[in-house]
C-alpha cells in the first residue's frame, strides 16, 4: 500500500516554544484519519506543516514526493479552521470563492469544464442556491460548506480539514460527515480530519490520531478502545473520550470491544 | 472655457498622466485594501522624500532616484512582517519614520530646496515631462496586463493566502510584486497629488468602489473610473478656482467616498446579483 503522506521527525516551535516535538506518521491511501487531542496541544500546526504553511523541521512527503517539491495541489483539498473574511467585504460570489479551487488558469477566463466542477463541487454540498450570492452575506455555517465545496471541486485524493464542522447546524454536520464518509468509502478519498466530534464521526474513521505535542497515539480506532495504556498515556481527555464512547450501550465508533457490556 | 483649458498641450500631459497614474493606483489600491496594507502607500510616499531629496542633492531626476528608494523601502517593511514577525502597520511606521527623517535630514544638510521641493510636497501636474507621461503609461499596461494575465492568482491570494498557497500559487511573488508595482506607482503619483497626499489615491477610489459593488470586476472597474474622474474634476476645478490641483484631486475623491457612502445606504444595487 502507497503512502499518502510521510512525516518523521517532524519539530516546530514558535520563538522558542515547542509545540510540536518529534513527530512520525505514514498516512496510507484511503486512510480516514481523526486527529484528536487537547487545545494548544498542536494539530493545527501538524496540518499547517504538512501543507507547507508552516517552516518546521523533519522530513514530510506527499504522495511520494518531498513537500519542497510537490506540485500537484490539485490532489489535495484544504479546508482551515477559521473562514478567511471574517471582517472584511471581499465582494466574491459563492460561486467564484469555489472556483479558487481550480488553479490549473491564471487569467480571469472560466472554461465550460471548471464550471461543470464548480456545479457538481456545489451540488454535493447543498450550496447551489447561493451560488450568485455575495460570500461575505452568507451565514457562517453556509460559508463553511461553500468552502467545503472549494476543497472538493479539484476532485482532490487526499482532504485535509481542520475542524470543519464547528459552525454548522446539526442538520449539515450530519450531511457533512455523510458526505466525507461516502468519499472516503466509494471513491477512496484519504482523509485527515481535526475535530472533536469523536463520537459523530466516530462510524466512519479509520485511524485515530492523538497529538498533545508529541504523537501521543496513532492506530485504528479499535487499538484505541482497547489500549488500557493508551488510557493511562492520555489521561483526563482520553479517559473522557472513551467513557463517552462507551457509555451509551454500544460503542458510537463502531468497534467490537465489547466494553458497554462489561 | 474647457476648450481653452484643454488647449494647453502641459494640460492635455497633466491629464493623461494623473488619469494613468490615478488607474494604476485605484487598481493596485483595491488589492492591498483587501490585504489589510493601505497604509503602506503613506509609508513609501515618507520615503519618496529620502528620493527626493537625494535627487534634487544630486541634481538628478527624482523620478528616477526614488524608485529604488521606495522599491527597497517596500520591500523591507514585507521584510520586516514576515522575517521578524513584526505587524504590518508596526512595520510601515517603522518604516515611514525612516524615510522621513533620512529625507529631511538630507534636506537639512543641503540648506533646503525651497521651490523644488514644495513642488514634489504638495504635487505639480501640470509639470510633468513627456518621459513621464510614457512611464506612467507602461505603468498602466503593467498593472493591466498583471491583471488580465494573473486574475485568479491576485483574487486568490487576496481572498485566503493560506488557501492560496495550498494551490500552488506564489504568493510571496505576488505579494513582491504588487508593492514593487505600487512603489513605482507611489513614485510617478507625487507629482501628480504630491507627496503629501499620495496614499489617497491608492485607498479613497477602492473604498468607494468596495462600497457600491456587487462582484470584483466591478470594484477593479469602478476604482479605476472614481480615480480617473477625480483627476480630471479635480484639475478642472483648480484651473477655474485657482486653487491646488493636487488637494482638489483629492477633495473630488471625498466627495465620491461621500457620494459611495449614501448610495450604499439607499440599497445600492440591491442585495443579490
Amino acid at each position: 500500500m502507497s503512502s499518502i503522506i510521510e512525516a518523521e521527525k517532524l519539530h516546530f516551535a514558535y520563538v522558542r516554544v515547542p509545540v510540536l516535538e518529534d513527530i512520525s506518521f505514514a498516512v496510507e491511501k484511503g486512510d480516514y484519519v481523526g486527529i484528536i487531542g487537547p487545545n494548544g496541544g498542536g494539530k493545527t500546526t501538524l496540518l499547517k506543516l504538512l501543507l507547507g504553511l508552516e517552516q518546521g523541521k523533519g522530513k514530510i512527503k506527499l504522495f511520494d514526493q518531498p513537500l519542497a517539491q510537490f506540485k500537484d495541489w490539485r490532489k489535495i483539498g484544504y479546508l482551515a479552521q477559521k473562514s478567511p473574511v471574517s471582517q472584511s467585504r471581499f465582494p466574491v460570489s459563492a460561486e467564484e470563492v469555489v472556483l479558487m479551487g481550480l488553479s490549473d488558469r491564471h487569467g480571469s477566463g472560466v472554461s465550460l469544464g471548471e464550471l461543470k466542477q464548480v456545479h457538481e463541487a456545489m451540488q454535493k454540498t447543498r450550496t447551489r442556491e447561493y451560488a450568485g450570492r455575495i460570500f461575505h452575506d452568507l451565514s457562517i455555517g453556509q460559508q463553511q460548506r461553500v468552502l467545503l465545496a472549494r476543497a472538493l471541486v479539484s476532485n482532490p485524493e487526499l482532504l485535509i480539514l481542520d475542524e470543519p464542522s464547528t459552525a454548522l447546524d446539526p442538520e449539515s454536520r450530519e450531511m457533512f460527515f455523510d458526505l466525507l464518509g461516502e468519499l472516503n468509502a466509494k471513491r477512496g478519498v484519504t482523509i485527515l480530519l481535526i475535530t472533536h466530534d469523536t463520537g459523530e464521526v466516530g462510524k466512519y474513521i479509520s485511524k485515530f490520531m492523538y497529538i498533545d505535542k508529541t504523537l501521543v497515539f496513532y492506530g485504528t480506532k479499535e487499538e484505541f478502545c482497547h489500549s488500557q495504556a493508551v488510557a493511562e498515556k492520555l489521561g483526563a481527555f482520553a479517559q473522557h473520550t472513551i467513557d463517552h464512547l462507551h457509555n451509551h450501550g454500544h460503542c458510537p465508533l463502531g468497534c467490537t470491544c465489547g466494553e458497554a457490556e462489561k | 472655457m474647457i476648450a481653452d483649458f484643454l488647449s494647453y498641450g502641459f494640460v492635455q500631459r497633466g491629464l493623461l498622466s494623473g488619469s494613468l497614474v490615478a488607474a494604476s493606483c485605484a487598481l493596485l489600491g483595491v488589492f492591498l485594501v483587501l490585504k489589510r496594507l493601505s497604509l503602506i502607500g503613506d509609508g513609501m510616499s515618507h520615503v519618496c522624500l529620502t528620493g527626493v531629496a537625494a535627487a534634487l542633492l544630486l541634481s538628478a531626476n527624482p523620478v528616477y532616484v526614488s524608485v529604488p528608494v521606495v522599491a527597497a523601502a517596500s520591500l523591507g517593511i514585507m521584510k520586516l512582517t514576515q522575517k521578524f514577525k513584526i505587524y504590518g502597520d508596526a512595520a510601515i511606521g517603522i518604516v515611514s519614520a525612516a524615510g522621513l527623517s533620512v529625507g529631511l535630514l538630507i534636506t537639512a544638510l543641503a540648506g533646503g530646496f525651497n521651490t523644488d521641493l514644495l513642488g514634489y510636497l504638495f504635487g505639480s501636474i501640470l509639470t510633468v515631462s513627456k518621459d513621464e507621461a510614457v512611464l506612467c503609461g507602461v505603468l498602466l499596461a503593467v498593472v493591466l496586463g498583471g491583471l488580465f494575465f494573473f486574475y485568479r492568482d491576485l483574487t486568490s491570494a487576496c481572498f485566503d493566502e493560506p488557501f492560496a498557497r495550498t494551490r500552488g500559487i506564489a504568493v510571496q511573488t505576488v505579494n513582491t510584486v504588487l508593492v514593487v508595482v505600487t512603489s513605482i506607482a507611489v513614485v510617478l503619483a507625487f507629482k501628480v497629488v504630491g507627496i503629501f497626499l499620495i496614499s489617497a489615491l491608492l485607498i479613497i477610489p477602492p473604498v468607494s468602489a468596495l462600497l457600491v459593488s456587487r462582484t470584483f470586476k466591478q470594484v477593479l472597474w469602478l476604482a479605476a473610473c472614481f480615480g480617473v474622474a477625480s483627476v480630471w474634476a479635480g484639475v478642472y476645478l483648480s484651473f477655474v478656482f485657482n486653487i491646488p490641483s493636487g488637494a482638489t484631486i483629492i477633495l473630488v475623491n471625498l466627495l465620491v467616498l461621500a457620494g459611495a457612502y449614501v448610495w450604499a445606504r439607499l440599497g445600492g444595487f440591491g442585495n443579490d446579483r
